[in-house]
């Protein structure tokens, strides 16, 4: 699941793929920026086939949220 | 045609791209009532791949009117070529758009004739000051009613939308504005859906009115605009038989067992051809490049009950065991059309390599195993489309027809000159008019091989100098033994002085060329210019890559060269060809 995430996020903000982990976040990616993080989340919901809530979208401040909300969705992949 | 069409490819893409030297530049304006990242970055990518050097503006959030209307703004500095001006049905009611039913029946027809009036004037505006065209989205009708079922009413909801998109239709599109066009967005929304393109989550978060997943989709509605604006638009579709017009293989399968018509295959067949058919009908060349022996092939596109296309459909047909690379090369010449302007449908992967390596200009179709998807394939290609269409769009299939038999005509005659006397052929020449005005500008955005200047002039230039007094706007209509080829060669002269006139634009359609025709327009500017007292005509000629059939052609008539300029005396007279019949409608 983190894999597949990471090349997810490395993918969309186009940076490498090293540059990702759990911690990463707007304050110390300078490429997630507030529409390039909309683009994420559609592409997320796309490839992981779930739907985020808006409030569960309002809570990712880093990576490592997006898991936490993969866990109430039964992603484990 | 993408393989990849999420957002995130093209917002990345967008980073990497580079101008290139040669590349055809445009410049693109966006103006929106929401959010619209994203889109200039898909369509700069869009354009690069389509040989199109894409600069943009896009304007501040919710700016539009104040980019329109104050001279001072980023929009005049930026000098768009074309500006998309994306509207939204709920911006434009605000909160109407909630609470429709509780105005009053009586106010509501007014609400809408200034909402209406308020985009009008914005198009009126936009229209006079400046040089570029505007695209606006026509207003998505809602898809809600809180009426239901009930919906329906004059000036109910729904019907309210409906009106100003058609009074916008009605006053632009349809009243042949040069500069206005609208885009009619509900025939985006009903291909995708409503559900798809608008995402509550994305609108609540950022204002975003078409969801991220299908703004590429919606960027690539618009490139109709920019192909045809910025001369990449194709006009010929080249096609090959077997599996792409029938199913399986008439060399083997017979033309008893080809999979045409009444079974599910041959169904998805007789669609694309209809399909096809429909795109000759408005001007679009067709021709064959098939493997197969011409016997067995012909006999169906002749005979076959359920075939569409005939004979007559195709301006050119190369049905024969011969490369398909050198296939496409003969057809573009046999029509005098470019490479680049051809689109070439073949089933078979291998072909489809084979053209995209050898011949990159080509447009090179994916088409895949299913013959399903054909239609579908075709009908979403943007490629074709223009901003109007023209007579001569409408008559193309027909004058190719012609071009086919006077071929024959001339190679069953062999000498040229007595061809030429067997043609009949007749000159009108006319002075620009608002019928001819589209055609005049098409022809100077298209012609490339005989033209003298290859100066391009949009519609509304055309109309200003037919307008002048110091310029004279001029076509010929050519029409011969085999039909009517339409305003085929045009003349823009600028009246400099009392002596001296030059010849700023002078062209004639390929398919017209060497018979005389121009001759015959050279020498009404000579008489013309004489009757006025002016003693000499000067023209330059500019070379490209494409007009060297004109180079000679000031030289042959007896101009003389005079530093960079052609320059002929009108002591002189230039000989009329005598098997052209002139007939002048001034």
């Amino acid at each position: 699941m983190s894999e597949k995430l990471y090349q997810i996020i490395s993918k969309v903000f186009n940076v490498d793929n090293s540059k990702i982990d759990d911690e990463t976040s707007p304050e110390n990616l300078e490429e997630w920026d507030s529409f390039n993080f909309y683009v994420l989340l559609d592409e997320i919901e796309n490839e992981f086939n779930i739907k985020f809530d808006l409030d569960e979208t309002l809570e990712i401040k880093k990576v490592g949220d997006f898991k936490k909300i993969f866990q109430k969705h039964g992603v484990d992949k | 045609m993408e393989k990849n069409e999420n957002l995130s490819y093209f917002l990345n893409e967008a980073k990497t791209i580079k101008p290139r030297e040669l590349g055809k530049k445009l410049r693109v304006a966006f103006l929106a009532s929401s959010t619209i990242n994203g889109f200039e970055e898909t369509m700069r990518v869009k354009c690069y791949q389509n040989g199109i050097d894409c600069i943009t503006y896009v304007a501040d959030y919710n700016q539009y009117n104040q980019e329109i209307l104050n001279q001072n703004s980023g929009l005049y500095q930026f000098k768009p070529d074309i500006t998309f001006l994306i509207l939204d049905t709920r911006h434009i009611l605000g909160e109407h758009f909630f609470s429709w039913y509780s105005i009053p029946h009586s106010d509501r027809k007014e609400i809408i004739d200034t909402k209406h009036e308020e985009i009008q004037n914005i198009c009126i505006t936009f229209q006079e000051n400046f040089d570029s065209k505007l695209v606006v989205t026509s207003l998505q009708i809602p898809n809600y009613s809180p009426y239901g079922i009930s919906e329906g009413g004059d000036y109910g909801l729904k019907d309210a939308i409906y009106k100003i998109n058609h009074k916008l239709f009605n006053e632009f599109q349809e009243h042949n504005s040069p500069k206005i066009f609208i885009y009619d967005f509900n025939e985006f929304v009903g291909k995708f859906g409503e559900n798809n393109i608008f995402n509550y989550k994305q609108f609540f978060s950022g204002d975003i009115k078409i969801s991220i997943e299908y703004i590429p989709k919606f960027v690539n509605e618009l490139m109709g605009y920019v192909y045809t604006i910025s001369g990449v638009a194709k006009k010929c579709i080249v096609l090959d038989l077997d599996n792409t017009l029938w199913g399986g293989v008439i060399g083997e399968d017979g033309f008893d067992n080809i999979k045409l018509g009444d079974n599910p295959i041959g169904r998805s067949f007789v669609e694309f051809q209809k399909r096809l058919l429909a795109l000759n009908k408005r001007g679009i060349i067709l021709a064959i490049n098939s493997k197969n022996n011409f016997d067995d092939a012909i006999e169906v596109i002749q005979k076959h009950p359920n075939m569409i296309l005939r004979e007559e459909n195709f301006a050119c047909v190369k049905i024969n065991w011969d490369d398909k690379v050198v296939n496409l090369q003969k057809i573009a010449e046999e029509l005098n059309i470019g490479l680049d302007s051809m689109v070439f449908f073949d089933d078979d992967p291998i072909n489809q390599e084979y053209v995209k390596e050898s011949l990159p200009e080509v447009l090179v179709v994916n088409l895949p195993k299913d013959s399903s998807q054909y239609p579908q394939i075709m009908t979403e290609m943007k490629e074709f489309d223009v901003l109007k269409i023209t007579e001569e769009d409408t008559k193309r299939s027909d004058m190719y027809l012609g071009q086919k038999k006077r071929k024959e005509l001339e190679n069953k005659v062999g000498d040229f000159n007595e061809f030429l006397k067997q043609m009949n052929i007749e000159v009108k020449v006319e002075k620009a008019n608002s019928f001819s005005i589209p055609r005049i500008s098409q022809l100077t955005l298209k012609t490339n091989q005989f033209n003298l200047t290859t100066k391009r002039y949009q519609e509304e230039e055309v109309s200003k100098f037919s307008s002048s007094e110091n310029k004279i706007v001029e076509c010929v209509k050519v029409n011969d033994k085999f039909g009517d080829n339409g305003i085929t060669g045009t003349y823009i002269i600028e009246k400099k002085d009392n002596d001296e006139w030059i010849i700023d634009t002078f062209l004639l359609s390929c398919r017209i060329m060497g018979r005389g025709v121009e001759e015959i327009m050279m020498n009404q500017i000579v008489e013309k210019a004489k009757s006025s007292g002016i003693k000499k005509i000067k023209g330059e000629f500019i070379p490209t890559a494409k007009n060297k059939p004109a180079e000679n052609f000031y030289e042959k008539l007896g101009f003389k060269k005079e530093n960079e300029f052609w320059v002929f005396n009108t002591d002189n007279t230039i000989k009329k060809p005598e098997h052209i019949k002139v007939i002048k409608n001034e």
